[in-house]
């Protein structure tokens, strides 16, 4: 008999709870982001449209690859990690400088420049390794992952134009008369001091 | 009447046709609305409750959903399984859908001029006419020639058979209030303020109320009672095997269910489309006030269905004959020996009836606060970083 009132009890109690919960959760901003419409990339992008209680991308989401060439040093490391090869880079020589990385305080030095820096997005998996393997940290993911493209030629990546290209070239075949011309000085230099002593 | 009879000579009885067929379809076209409608709203309601949008695409908020619906059923092919019952198997949906819409013949839209028909047999003819269905739900399961549809349809024969009896005795208490079996004179029994509606008159008439409201959703096929139609146990159940514009029937008799318990309740024992007296007979705002509580009763039907899991078959019929008759019982011999005693002193009648509205109020109160301590647990952001 006591069983009999307790149960009525815990269905009176558990149906006031339950339909609480379910109303409350009828009060809430439902959690689904309206993708095409809502903007995803950023945080500032989503606040706008968004009312829900998600976050955006989260910061180590790996996305498309991005290079930023101005950094970029030409090591090739990033070729090296790659373990499907999915990066190609060709350099020439350039003018010596120094150029600020985002991974360390160090300046690093840049001898060399690409002329060409391809990534095949369709055989990149997104395992971060050139990320981790570059020095300077030119090479990141970004957020973006929308890269759908009708043709598979479309999703290899050139980061270096045409114009960029010509133009570093032209630069290596100065720089590489310069160095012969001081070469050629050089070796003119040490003749005349050898001439000199005999 | 006199307009038909006298300028277009028409004798009575043709008159009477012509009159009764432009009633039916009204209360036909608002039934199938309202179907439609609840569709929609159950599918953006269940959606919002599982924190997602639900149908938003089909028109503005997605309320042209249930037309495309509608649309895509009747372009579907009606197939008809090999080794069914064609007979039985075609006319089955349309004998459930009759089952359901007779229901209103006796249920006012609006005020008391509004119904159908005022038979002074009013309420033994909607628990008597809601019984048709477990036939159509029967029907359905044995002709398809499924085994789960034949489950599901006995399983239904089995649940509406035990409910009725609760719902049936749970209707004795506003019956012995109004003194009448006529659904008008229960709707003049009532009043327009809270504590004069029949579920608030006494303790006893509460506990009918919430009797008749469970039982009522259990007639319905409205989970927590959809064991009919397990979708996880019975692939739908009675109506597996029924496609196109057969299944749309079926359809609408379920979601118009969800308006006619609303109807019922509303009628029965919430106060109907009372008003205060200086605007009683209101047409307009009377039906206002009817579709008002309809609505608000059929949000709590779609409420009950997403926050309650399904009872399992034994469980079922242990709460019909263990719990909600006996319910039911108390609740018609309580309110016997009430007005028995109210007979002899009658403020009691006035001071109980606020007393039990104002003890809901501080359960609603209560309640409100609980939502909104879930609310603030819920609304917590759990962002990706």
């Amino acid at each position: 008999m006591n069983a009999y009132f307790n149960n009525i009890k815990n269905g009176i109690q558990t149906v006031f709870e339950g339909m609480s919960i379910s109303l409350a959760s009828f009060f809430v901003h439902p959690i689904t982001i309206q993708y095409p419409e809502d903007d995803i990339s950023s945080a500032e992008k989503l606040k706008e449209t968004y009312k829900g209680q998600l976050g955006p991308m989260p910061e180590n989401y790996r996305g498309i690859l991005d290079v930023d060439l101005s950094i970029c040093t030409a090591c090739q490391l990033c070729v090296k990690a790659c373990p499907i090869d999915c990066i190609v880079i060709d350099a020439v020589k350039c003018d010596k400088s120094k150029v600020q990385g985002t991974k360390s305080e160090k300046p690093a030095v840049k001898t060399r420049t690409c002329t060409r820096f391809d990534i095949h997005m369709g055989k990149c998996m997104f395992c971060a390794l050139c990320t981790l393997a570059c020095p300077t940290g030119a090479i990141v993911h970004t957020k973006v992952f929308e890269m759908n493209k009708y043709q598979l030629q479309d999703l290899v990546l050139s980061f270096v134009s045409e114009e960029e290209k010509e133009k570093a070239i032209k630069r290596d075949s100065e720089l590489k008369v310069e160095a012969a011309a001081e070469k050629a000085a050089k070796a003119a230099k040490e003749a005349e001091k050898t001439e000199e002593e005999k | 009447m006199n307009l038909l009879t006298d300028t277009l000579g028409m004798t009575e009885f043709w008159a009477n046709v012509v009159i009764m067929l432009i009633v039916c379809t009204i209360v036909f076209a608002v039934f199938a609305l309202m179907s439609g409608i609840t569709s929609w709203a159950e599918r953006r309601i269940a959606g919002r409750m599982q924190s997602r949008y639900g149908c938003n695409r089909v028109g503005p908020q997605g309320i042209l959903q249930f037309v495309a619906d509608a649309v895509k059923l009747i372009l579907k092919e009606d197939l008809i399984p090999d080794g069914a019952d064609r007979f039985l198997y075609k006319i089955t949906p349309y004998l459930c859908l009759m089952g359901v819409l007779a229901t209103l013949v006796v249920l006012p839209l609006g005020s008391r001029a509004m119904m159908v028909a005022d038979l002074n047999v009013g309420v033994l003819y909607f628990i008597s006419i809601t019984s048709i269905v477990v036939i159509g739900i029967l029907m359905a399961g044995w002709s398809s020639n499924n085994k789960w549809s034949l489950l599901g349809g006995m399983r239904s024969a089995a649940q509406i058979v035990s409910y009725e009896i609760p719902v049936a005795m749970s209707l004795l208490t506003p019956i012995l209030i109004a003194g009448s079996l006529s659904v008008g004179d229960l709707l003049d029994s009532q009043g327009w303020l809270p504590w004069e509606w029949t579920a608030f008159q006494t303790p006893f008439s509460a506990l009918a109320f919430f009797v008749f409201f469970i039982g009522s959703l259990a007639e319905g096929n409205r989970t927590p009672f959809d064991l009919p139609e397990a979708e996880s146990e019975l692939v739908s159940g009675f109506n597996t095997e029924y496609s196109g514009f057969r299944f749309a029937v079926f359809f609408m008799a379920e979601y118009g269910n969800v308006f006619l318990i609303g109807l019922s309740t509303t009628a029965l024992f919430l106060g109907g489309p009372n008003l205060p007296g200086f605007l009683q007979g209101n047409p307009f705002l009377s039906v206002a006030v009817m579709m008002l509580k309809t609505i608000f009763i059929m949000f709590v039907v779609i409420w009950l269905r997403w926050t309650l899991p399904r009872f399992r078959i034994d469980q079922l019929m242990d709460l019909s004959w263990k719990y909600l008759l006996p319910c039911a019982l108390i609740a018609f011999f309580g309110q016997s020996v009430f007005m028995l005693v109210a007979h002899q002193i009658p403020a009691i009648t006035q001071i109980t009836s606020i007393v039990v509205f104002i003890v809901f109020l501080l359960i609603m109160i209560k309640f409100i606060g609980r939502i909104r301590t879930n609310y603030k647990e819920q609304s917590i952001p759990v962002g990706l970083n």
